[in-house]
């Protein structure tokens, strides 16, 4: 009943190619690598392009891991995984990591992806929402799960919530495009880029530019799996600095390559690139120049338990460990 | 020649779907055929590979569950004492939404298929078994009375009579559950598959690709109806004849005390409360998603918990209701107009197959858009959720009329109201109650849905919120709470459906 999925066993090939070579070199066994789960947080698309990138230049074989990427969806979270150890890793944000805690999940975060928050208030150019002021009178199409994010906006550019009008719609460009609102709360990455492809002239306001601080992207572990499998967690983790590092040099390639590996998926190489393009502000900065991909300091940490609490969440900086970047990037 | 009529109309309801889509200002909602048929061009191999994906699934989930409510079944009809407590397990079970089990099944499965061949058995069983046990029940006492006499058991019974009676309804059963079937396998993929129809629409919708949309929903769709199709032939092949259902007099069974019921009860609930713990306990599923029965306890023991629980559910019925009340409506009425109306058949039927296949997160925006997100939009969706079961058993049970009696009216010169209101219509009674019974926990599932997709407002909301919270001492909660309801909600039902077949179908009635 069930098959052994073609996309592992293709990785299993792909990877145990590039480690046959890479290892012919060194002269190390090949079967030393470790299998391990890497849980995704949503479907396939470039938005896990320095993934795909050390998947399939085995970076993670030649470090002795064998990683199979699992993919999210709407009814597949990330934490449940990762919290049953049937996944290493997973891919989360600081408020979702920090509900999960609440709830009695040892998480800690490892390292962070996108160092902007991604929420944007997308808008037709015609009735564009540029500032924060522009929401009000305005209807905006989102999950209802999202107000206290749209509350926090609020609450940090002294805006009254209840002067917007909030609409509840499934996640879905359509609303806005047939006119039922007048703005989405949406990711800058995904249905912006939807409308911009389709022909649809559209505007968004990062969410991040107007004091909304909170990383996103985020690598989650459990403090067992700190303690005691830190050798795969840096090596998981050195991978994707490698992987990033060349999404970063040509995030054409990176898309091209997302398109190429999941054939199934339904990809548009179109508006891949331009999701790749879109995320290389969120996920590179000054710092991540500085001290390399991932990273985090004392200061964005504070500043993101500030935007926490705004969400009702109380969050300490324990929260985040930055032991295993160190060793990664040292 | 009518053929040649179906094409025309076929033809016609094309044009018609085409001009929408020129004209309509929201081409963001709705593609025509032409749309459909570019999109299919250039993406044939894509297609193809993610509608046989997706049709495997469904097939092997078809397959389990049906043998899983064919079982059940039978040992219902073997051991008549365990009926109340295997049907309230069923529905309980049938009760666990997507958002509560899909990361269990997900973490039992790993990346396999195995949480979308579970989705579309869960689809399935209930259905079938309902409409499988009046199948089994609708044998003349003659014939059970005669096995009695010949010191033949109930095995004996169930294999040379009941089984035999049971295949026209079996087959209901199948048609009924092939549609839905292949709507759990697509909606099992939403937790984390690598590949399917699902997978595609969901990223359609959020490409804002409207024909690829449109697309899926077709190809769902006629997979559905030839799926339909192919079963009903099948039925009438294997079936062969038109079963004769005699009116007999009512069993005799003995009048039960409110303690003895209450006791059940009891009993019934007592046995939810050790599986619920053990199964996961066995599988070691961890605390932070998979609560167990005294998580649950402890957190509505709190006053604030409760309260957020209680204010949430009174939406949801509130919605639930109407919704529920106009898809039995729809479905029967239906039922009833094909039978006045025999040409309209050739219309309807795809259509219907086609609202039930269709996953509803396709439908609904449309359905929002025209309809509104309040009282009506809501009911309106969840009655297109609810309706088609109710429609072919109905359509089913009026085709079960005895033909004497339609002899006897008609030789007296009845006109076709008359024939429908004092026999085709009681005969309908029986499936009608069963759908009833098995639309309560759809029912429930739907207008969580569309709280989630289109309201803001009730359970449906608060298990959503689940993704983001994890809290999942909340959304296990809802589910004790949706739980409790639906089976409260089914022995209404069912009471109900016991004084009225007492009166017109007493062989029903045990």
């Amino acid at each position: 009943m069930t098959q052994p999925a073609h996309l592992t066993r293709r990785f299993f090939l792909q990877t145990s190619a590039a480690a046959g070579m890479a290892t012919a070199a060194a002269g190390v066994p090949a079967f030393a690598a470790t299998s391990v789960n890497f849980q995704l947080s949503w479907l396939h698309s470039v938005q896990f392009g320095g993934s795909y990138i050390a998947a399939s230049k085995g970076y993670w074989s030649d470090l002795g891991l064998d990683v199979s990427l699992s993919q999210g969806g709407p009814n597949a979270p990330v934490e449940p995984p990762v919290v049953s150890g049937t996944a290493l890793v997973g891919i989360s944000a600081a408020d979702y990591t920090a509900a999960a805690v609440a709830q009695g999940a040892p998480f800690k975060i490892i390292a962070v992806a996108m160092q902007k928050n991604p929420f944007a208030i997308a808008s037709l150019a015609g009735n564009p929402v540029n500032t924060p002021a522009d929401l009000i009178g305005k209807r905006i199409g989102m999950a209802v799960a999202n107000t206290p994010v749209l509350q926090a906006l609020c609450t940090l550019n002294d805006i009254d919530i209840n002067d917007i009008d909030i609409v509840p719609t499934q996640y879905d460009p359509a609303p806005l495009v047939s006119g039922q609102v007048d703005c989405l709360l949406c990711w800058e990455t995904d249905l912006p880029v939807a409308m911009t492809v389709q022909g649809v002239d559209n505007t968004t306001m990062l969410m991040a530019d107007h004091g909304y601080a909170l990383h996103s992207q985020t690598y989650i572990a459990t403090e067992d799996a700190l303690a005691n499998r830190r050798a795969d967690l840096v090596a998981l983790l050195k991978g994707e600095v490698m992987g990033w590092n060349d999404y970063l040099a040509d995030t054409d390639a990176a898309a091209a390559l997302a398109v190429e590996m999941f054939p199934d998926a339904g990809l548009d190489l179109e508006a891949q690139k331009l999701q790749a393009a879109r995320q290389v502000p969120l996920m590179f900065s000054d710092l991540t120049a500085e001290n390399g991909f991932g990273w985090f300091t004392d200061e964005t940490v504070a500043s993101n338990i500030e935007t926490l609490a705004l969400l009702g969440q109380d969050v300490s900086a324990d929260l985040w460990d930055r032991s295993l970047l160190e060793e990664v990037h040292g | 020649m009518a053929a040649l009529r179906a094409l025309g109309w076929g033809l016609f309801f094309l044009a018609i779907w085409e001009l929408l889509a020129r004209v309509s200002a929201q081409d963001v909602l709705l593609s025509g055929p032409s749309d459909i048929a570019v999109h299919i061009s250039g993406n044939v191999g894509l297609l193809a590979r993610a509608t046989l994906e997706t049709s495997i699934n469904a097939m092997w989930g078809f397959v389990w569950g049906n043998l899983g409510a064919v079982l059940l079944g039978a040992v219902i009809m073997l051991v008549p004492r365990s009926e109340r407590t295997l049907l309230a397990l069923a529905l309980l079970v049938f009760c666990v939404p997507l958002i509560a089990s899909g990361p269990i099944l997900r973490v039992l499965f790993g990346t396999g298929t195995g949480p979308q061949v579970t989705l579309g058995a869960l689809a399935v069983y209930y259905t079938t078994l309902l409409t499988f046990l009046i199948g089994l029940r609708s044998v003349s006492q003659n014939w059970t009375d005669l096995m009695r006499i010949y010191g033949r058991g109930a095995l004996s019974t169930l294999i040379r009579v009941r089984a035999r009676a049971s295949l026209p309804y079996l087959f209901v059963g199948l048609q009924i559950s092939a549609p839905a079937a292949f709507l759990g396998a697509m909606i099992g993929e939403f937790t984390g598959a690598e590949r399917g129809l699902g997978v595609l629409t969901l990223r359609a919708m959020r490409g804002l690709d409207t024909d690829a949309t449109w697309t899926l929903a077709l190809v769902a769709a006629l997979i559905a109806m030839a799926a339909y199709t192919v079963l009903g032939w099948l039925g009438q092949r294997v079936v062969g004849y038109r079963p004769v259902v005699l009116l007999s007099a009512p069993a005799s069974s003995g009048p039960r005390t409110p303690w003895a019921a209450l006791a059940e009860i009891g009993f019934i609930v007592f046995l939810v409360l050790i599986l619920w713990q053990a199964s996961m306990d066995v599988f070691e599923l961890n605390r932070f998603f998979a609560k167990r029965p005294g998580d649950v306890w402890t957190f509505v023991m709190e006053p604030q918990n409760r309260s957020t629980l209680l204010s949430a559910l009174g939406e949801t019925l509130a919605f639930a209701a109407p919704g529920y009340v106009a898809g039995l409506a729809l479905g029967a009425g239906l039922a009833v107009l094909l039978v006045l109306s025999p040409r309209l058949s050739t219309a309807a039927m795809p259509v219907a197959v086609a609202l039930r296949a269709v996953p509803i997160i396709t439908t609904a925006p449309l359905l929002v858009l025209a309809f509104g997100r309040g009282l009506v939009g809501t009911m309106v969706v969840v009655a297109v959720m609810i309706f088609f079961p109710t429609f072919v058993a109905c359509q089913q049970g009026l085709r079960q009329t005895p033909g004497q009696i339609v002899d006897v009216f008609r030789s007296y010169g009845a006109g076709r109201w008359h024939v429908l209101r004092a026999a085709q219509v009681p005969a309908m009674l029986p499936a009608f109650f069963a759908s009833a019974r098995m639309a309560v926990p759809a029912a429930l599932l739907a207008v969580t849905t569309v709280e989630w997709l289109a309201t803001g407002k009730g359970i449906g909301v608060l298990m959503a919120m689940t993704a983001s919270t994890s809290n999942y001492n909340m959304l296990w909660s809802c589910v004790v709470v949706l739980a409790i309801v639906a089976t409260a909600v089914y022995g209404i039902v069912a009471g109900i459906e016991r004084a009225v077949l007492r009166i017109y179908a007493s062989e029903q009635v045990t």
